[in-house]
Formats: structure tokens, C-alpha cells, sequence
């Protein structure tokens, strides 16, 4: 259980960062989406089921967050559609504000990452 | 697909195959596919900087940021209300009137339509009166606000981005304002005649007059 007291949640928000600079850059260079951000993107939801398959081995476990279950499940249920919803959505854009929605996902899930410390401590960043 | 870094529709010119991508090849008449270019500009004669709908171009990210929002803001009031609604009434029914306001603008830029617009209008208009009334609101009286909403302290819980969603969507709309008055289509000549019969706060006609 130490991976989630720190390096998945880390290299998540690290890749999700990234791939936010990345995306942002191609929208200020007037580029579309393309396959490289896709597979980021993929890349970036491969490490969050990664971390929610953790975090409920966690709960199987034993181990119970401070901010209560019902909102952990939530948020577990959550993050897997935010790269999903990201990757339709900006799919479906011809211009360079697919890569801006991109960006967005990344954002989310280093910011969700965040949260999931605050729900319950046990899982560092 | 396939070459997204040499996407055709970022070339603004007429003429597909001189398009000026170094890294392609050396030979420019071999390397784009006659066939495949035409196929990736699906209208060349609409010209391309302009957004087909308000979900399109700079709408798509809003749309985004706007459904981001209606899904955590009325997720976190459904949970909130359901466990434990007496530890801050206030807070989490404004939290749920927070994700409804979120979820009608998300619905209504998306679909884009002359009622949907007036009623993002209206939408956009009370989430940006909300949440200066509820930041202010929490920072005066704080015992009401035991448990944030999304609007306490100006959003200052979400990175203030509840601040300047609704001006970024009243710009938008605006923007879709005055094109459709410019340049009416038949969609918007029919939005014209519907808001010279019924003229709410929201209708571009009594935006501009002001």
C-alpha cells in the first residue's frame, strides 16, 4: 500500500500537469488534436485506474477515509470518466480548443489528487 | 488522422498542397493526399475561424469547464444534502441551486439553439450575481457557512474559476449575439421576431439598447 502513500498520486498530478503544458501549447501554436494527445491522455487514465484499483483494494482492506465513504466512491467512480469525457469531447473539435479541453482533464485530475488526500489522508501525494 | 501536426485546417489558404510544413518532406507534391484533404475540411467556403455553434471553437472548452462544474457542484450538494443536510442548510442548498445553474447553462450553451442562448443568458447572469452575493455573503457571515459551497469566498475553494466561468459565458454569448444580429440566418431572424413578441431581460434586442 505504500505506492498509494505517494509515488501513483505524484505521478499523476506530474503527468497531469504535463500533459495540461502540452495541450495549452498546442492550443497557443493553433493545433488541433491529434494522436500524441490522445495517448497521453490514454496513458493518464491507465495510472488513474491504476490508483482507484489501490484505493478500493485499500477499502477492501479495511481502511475507512476521514471524509467519509460515499464521497471516496464518488470520486472513485469520477476520475476514470474525466480523461474519457476529455477525449470525446475534444475529439470532436476542429480547432485548436480540442487541445484546450485537454488541458482541462489534466488539470482535473492533478487537482483531484489533491482532493483525494484531503477525503483521506492515507493517500499522499 | 493519421499526421495530426500537418492538419489542413490550420492552413487558412486555398491552395492544400503548398502547405508550408517543414517536417513533412522534401517533395510538397507527393506528401498530401489529394484525397484525404477535402475529406478533413468538410466546409472550406464557410470560412474556418469562425465557430459553427456555441459548443464549437472556444465553446467547446466552456462547455467542458461548464459540465466539469455541473457534475462536481450538484454531485457534492446530492452527497451533502443526503448525509448530513442539518449541519449547514444554508451552504448546501445553495450548493444545489449552484449545480442546477450549472447543469441548465452546460445544457443550453451546448445546444446553442436562439431559446437556449436567452436561457444561458439568464443562467450565466444568475450564477455571476450568485456567486459575488454568496462570496460576499460567506466572507460577512461566516456561522451560516459551516461547510463551503461552491461559491463561498468567491470560489476561492475551485482556484476562482466559478468568478470568471459566467463572464467568459456572457462574452461568448454575446459574441453569438452579435453575429447572429450581423449576419442573421434564418435561426436567428425567427429568434428576432420571438423576442420583439415576448422581450424578457435576456434577449439581445434589450442587451444592446442599454
Amino acid at each position: 500500500m505504500s505506492l498509494v502513500n505517494g509515488a501513483v498520486p505524484t505521478t499523476i498530478i506530474v503527468a497531469g500537469l504535463a500533459l495540461a503544458g502540452g495541450a495549452l501549447l498546442m492550443t497557443a501554436l493553433n493545433r488541433r488534436m491529434g494522436g500524441g494527445l490522445l495517448a497521453a491522455l490514454g496513458v493518464l487514465e491507465i495510472l488513474l485506474l491504476v490508483l482507484v484499483g489501490m484505493i478500493v483494494a485499500k477499502i477492501i482492506g479495511g481502511g475507512r477515509p476521514a471524509g467519509g465513504l460515499a464521497v471516496l466512491i464518488g470520486y472513485l467512480v469520477a476520475i476514470p470518466l474525466v480523461p474519457l469525457a476529455a477525449g470525446f469531447w475534444g475529439a470532436l473539435e476542429r480547432s485548436r480548443w480540442g487541445p484546450a479541453v485537454i488541458a482541462v482533464a489534466g488539470l482535473v485530475a492533478a487537482v483531484l489528487m489533491v482532493r483525494l488526500h484531503e477525503i483521506w489522508p492515507a493517500i499522499g501525494v | 488522422m493519421s499526421e495530426p501536426v500537418t492538419s489542413p485546417g490550420q492552413v487558412t489558404s486555398s491552395e492544400p498542397v503548398t502547405s508550408p510544413e517543414p517536417v513533412t518532406s522534401p517533395e510538397p507534391v507527393t506528401s498530401p493526399e489529394p484525397v484525404t484533404s477535402p475529406e478533413q475540411e468538410p466546409a472550406p467556403e464557410s470560412a474556418p475561424s469562425q465557430p459553427e455553434s456555441t459548443r464549437s471553437g472556444p465553446g467547446r472548452l466552456l462547455v467542458a469547464v461548464y459540465g466539469l462544474f455541473a457534475l462536481s457542484a450538484s454531485a457534492r450538494a446530492a452527497v451533502q444534502i443526503a448525509t448530513k443536510f442539518g449541519h449547514a442548510p444554508v451552504a448546501y442548498l445553495l450548493s444545489a441551486l449552484a449545480g442546477v445553474v450549472y447543469i441548465v447553462a452546460t445544457v443550453t450553451l451546448g445546444n446553442g439553439s436562439p431559446l437556449a442562448r436567452r436561457i444561458a443568458f439568464v443562467s450565466c447572469s444568475v450564477e455571476f450575481i450568485g456567486v459575488l452575493a454568496v462570496g460576499t455573503w460567506s466572507l460577512l457571515d461566516k456561522p451560516t457557512f459551516p461547510d463551503a459551497t461552491v461559491w463561498s469566498g468567491y470560489g476561492s475553494g475551485y482556484g476562482y474559476v466559478p468568478l470568471v466561468l459566467p463572464v467568459f459565458g456572457l462574452l461568448w454569448l454575446r459574441y453569438w449575439a452579435k453575429r447572429t444580429k450581423t449576419r442573421p440566418p434564418a435561426a436567428a431572424e425567427r429568434s428576432l421576431s420571438a423576442a420583439s413578441r415576448r422581450r424578457p431581460s435576456g434577449t439581445p434586442g434589450a442587451r444592446r439598447s442599454r
